[in-house]
């Protein structure tokens, strides 16, 4: 199917093969009909085969017409295609890419993921002035990692339009893992508005594009479940809070079209191979503003590597995959049959979708749709707490998101012998008493890691902060998250990721940066520690060289990927000296989440919200290691 | 020594009851003295040195492996399907703990119920395992099944065809 409904636009592609030629850019992809990357039959061999591309690359920037599920578009082209070209590195090359603006307007390219010097990072106003139109800037850096990363944009929303690609950089030695043939599967978010009009939709109708709002129907559902009063208590207590226990995602399928290697589900992506062949998937969320779950029912995946790096291996069904990231699962068909790569958006208001087949031209079934997930008390920190009397949560009526912010997390840490059967029995009466912190902060506790803390307390260092590695309270690395219901199937989690190497920097945190995600979800402003971007009048400083924990508080009822440019963040999720390292990390809502980062990259450097019109939205801030 | 030993009785055993079928499958109990051939084979993150092994049905071998990785492995000799059913319960055993805390090195120790010859190495270590190929069947694995490692790679195939 990739490659039907092809439509001719003789004067675009002249101007393509006019512009390739003059630049001496490859036209091979200037056709239109989708990235080349996405070969049905991927890449086999891989080590043999050695890179296709890199060190040195060339890359035009243009805005074109397109067709993107079945209609016609205008999306942002890289080399004529949209998503862009693969961008194959080898570790240890010195990488010369250059990138030149043929559109109307500034552009950039952020090389997400990868660790270099601060002026080839492609953040304009951070690293760089940006790119104007009619200009080539050449980004020169070494590569000094490897695996499956991706790149964008990082100007205004031309991310939205589809101006990101793979960035996959092979290894200079034997990764821990073998495969016969390797795919690339993107997975992003297209709109046919105007990126600029659906944030302003955003900015003035509070959940514009969330058409799965509770209806009378489940209304009467909820009373057959639930009862009357509960039902109608639920209902006043969220309508109280101005918010919708449905707003799972700001943008939703109302609008998108959700993509993987730029085909809609209807156009079927199909990524060939053999029977009895191991295969790698390199798995990107290139989207704006989607969260999705990934699963090839009928196959074990078994991831080997999150954000490019290697992790021990963990067997899944299904794994879910925030903005940015990306993971590197293995998969090991034996039969000649196809099977459905599904990948359903966290607010289940679509799907993304590919056949991974023998042979062209076949499918397998579509699983059932799950619907979509009511944000339980949770969300506010008060789910497991079935006998809460709502009653207390009054309280909150004027708080709304904002309100949790002043939450305080230092008393909770006091709690650590209360342990989970304290709480169980806890007054909640008494808890309405606790203010701020009250109802909101509990619930969002692992009570596994509760169990552990006074234990945990022992471990602290001279400095009086938890020792490295620790996963902190109120974190909840077991838990995937908002619609994955527990048991179902074995769904990866946090707290499954683990090193093969302690990283080399093994110093405790001298100190803590902690960032509360804040948001006003009516007037669609995000922000940290309630100040948006354009509200501060400096960056975070980290210290050259310091080594500190990073804790990020959600005081936001959605979930956030932050990203830091620039240097690792060393998720905390309780493997102590084996913690993954990341450069994205999905905060769920009211969860405390801890990285350590080793402060050695001079320079200013992006950190961000990755949700692209949060980001927008005001959540964003530069921090500068000096 | 008592380790190799034990290693030889259970390799001995447990091969015969791979012969299914008409063998009555009596090997002789040998003593140290029939070891036809020796392999050394390396276990590393995530593979074996040798991706495939060619045996004489019969033949009575001593591998010697060392676990060069960081992580702990091991190493299984059996059928297909027998490895399958073994992964199975290690990722049972692994889920059924939760996420925190249990990483291979606790199920690399468990039990293998004794049903497939086997070792557990430790980081660094190196241990020996003797066994007798069957001599009706025509293909094995040999396998580590600690979660994931299977799946990343750490199998190969022993074909028995002579």
């Amino acid at each position: 199917m990739p490659g039907s409904g092809v439509i001719h636009h003789p004067l675009t592609r002249r101007q393509i093969l006019k512009g390739g030629a003059a630049l001496g850019l490859g036209s091979a992809a200037a056709l239109g009909v989708g990235p080349s990357w996405a070969d049905p039959w991927g890449r086999s061999s891989v080590y043999a085969q050695g890179a296709e591309e890199g060190p040195e690359v060339a890359l035009a920037i243009r805005q074109e017409t397109l067709p993107i599920d079945g209609r016609s578009a205008r999306p942002m082209t890289i080399n004529g295609t949209s998503p862009g070209p693969l961008i194959r590195l080898r570790e240890g090359q010195e990488a010369v890419l250059k990138v030149t603006n043929l559109l109307e307007e500034p552009t950039s390219i952020h090389w997400h993921g990868l660790i270099l010097p601060p002026g080839m990072d492609g953040v304009p106003g951070v690293s760089f002035a940006g790119i104007a139109p009619g200009e080539t800037f050449t980004y020169r850096f070494p590569v000094r990692q490897n695996g499956t990363y991706w790149y964008h944009s990082h100007s205004g929303l031309q991310e939205q339009l589809g101006h990101a690609g793979p960035l996959i950089i092979d290894a200079a030695k034997r990764e821990p893992f073998r495969y016969d043939r390797e795919h690339v599967l993107l997975l992003t978010d297209w709109t046919f508005e105007d990126p600029m009009t659906v944030f302003r939709n955003l900015k003035t109708a509070e959940g514009y594009y969330n058409d799965q709002e509770r209806t009378v129907a489940d209304f009467f559902a909820d009373v057959r479940e639930q009862g009357f009063a509960a039902t109608a208590e639920m209902r006043s207590m969220w309508a109280k809070m101005r918010m919708s226990s449905r707003d799972i995602a700001d943008v939703t399928g109302s609008t998108y079209s959700y993509l993987l290697n730029g085909h809609a589900p209807e156009e079927n992506w199909t990524a060939l191979f053999k029977a009895g062949e191991r295969i790698r998937l390199r798995v990107i969320n290139g989207s704006a503003m989607s969260y999705f779950d990934v699963r090839i029912p009928g196959l074990k995946m078994t991831v080997v590597a999150a954000d490019g790096q290697p992790v021990q291996p963990v067997p899944v069904d299904e794994f879910r995959i925030a903005v940015a990231e990306t993971y590197d699962v293995l998969v090991a068909p034996e039969d000649d049959t196809a099977y459905t790569i599904f990948a359903e958006t966290m607010d289940r208001s679509g799907y993304a979708r590919a056949t991974l087949a023998p042979r062209e031209g076949m499918s397998a079934p579509l699983p059932e749709r799950r619907t979509i997930a009511d944000r339980g008390m949770e969300a506010m920190g008060a789910h497991a707490m079935p006998g809460m009397d709502h009653g207390a949560m009054a309280g909150m009526e004027d708080s709304g998101a904002e309100g949790m912010a002043g939450m305080d997390h230092g008393a909770m840490a006091g709690m650590g012998d209360a342990g989970p059967q304290g709480m169980a029995g806890m007054d909640h009466g008494a808890m309405a008493g606790t203010g701020t912190a009250g109802a909101q902060g509990m619930p969002s506790m692992d009570h596994g890691t509760m169990a552990g803390m006074a234990g945990e307390r022992r471990r602290l260092g001279a400095n009086g902060l938890l020792a490295a590695g620790t996963a902190q309270p109120g974190s909840r690395y077991g838990q995937a998250g908002i619609g994955i219901t527990p048991g179902e199937r074995r769904t990866l989690v946090y707290g499954d990721l683990k090193a093969f190497t302690p990283w080399p920097d093994r110093r405790e945190p001298e100190r803590e940066l902690e960032l509360h995600l804040t948001g006003n979800m009516e007037r669609y402003i995000w922000s940290f520690d309630g100040k948006t971007f354009s509200e501060m009048t400096g960056p975070l400083h980290f210290r050259h060289g310091e080594r500190l924990r990073l804790v990020l508080v959600n005081d936001t009822m959605m979930e956030h990927p932050i990203h830091l440019h620039g240097m690792w963040m060393e998720l905390e999720n309780g493997h102590g000296a084996l913690i993954p390292r990341k450069h994205t990390l999905n905060v769920k809502p009211g969860e405390r989440v801890s990285a350590l980062i080793t402060a050695d990259a001079e320079g200013s450097w992006a950190f961000h919200c990755h949700l692209l019109y949060h980001m927008k939205a005001g959540m964003f801030r530069v921090v500068q290691v000096s | 020594m008592r380790k190799t030993l034990l290693a030889l009785t259970l390799g001995l055993v447990t091969s015969t009851a791979f012969a299914a079928g008409e063998h009555g499958g009596s090997h002789a109990p040998a003593g140290n003295a029939e070891i036809d051939r020796t392999i050394q084979l390396e276990a590393g993150d995530m593979w074996f040195d040798a991706e495939s092994l060619d045996v004489a049905p019969g033949a009575t071998i001593r591998f010697e492996i060392t676990n060069t990785g960081n992580l702990a492995h091991e190493f299984v000799i059996g059928d297909a399907e027998a490895q399958a059913a073994h992964r199975e319960m290690m990722q049972q055993m692994s889920g059924s703990h939760g996420h925190e805390g249990h990483g291979g090195h606790d199920m690399a120790e468990g039990k293998h119920g004794g049903q497939m010859p086997a070792v557990t190495l430790a980081p660094g270590e190196r241990a020996e395992l003797v066994w007798t190929a069957p001599e009706n069947v025509d293909s094995l694995e040999y396998a580590c099944n600690i979660p994931g490692h299977y799946e990343s790679g750490m199998s190969g195939n022993i074909d028995l065809q002579g």
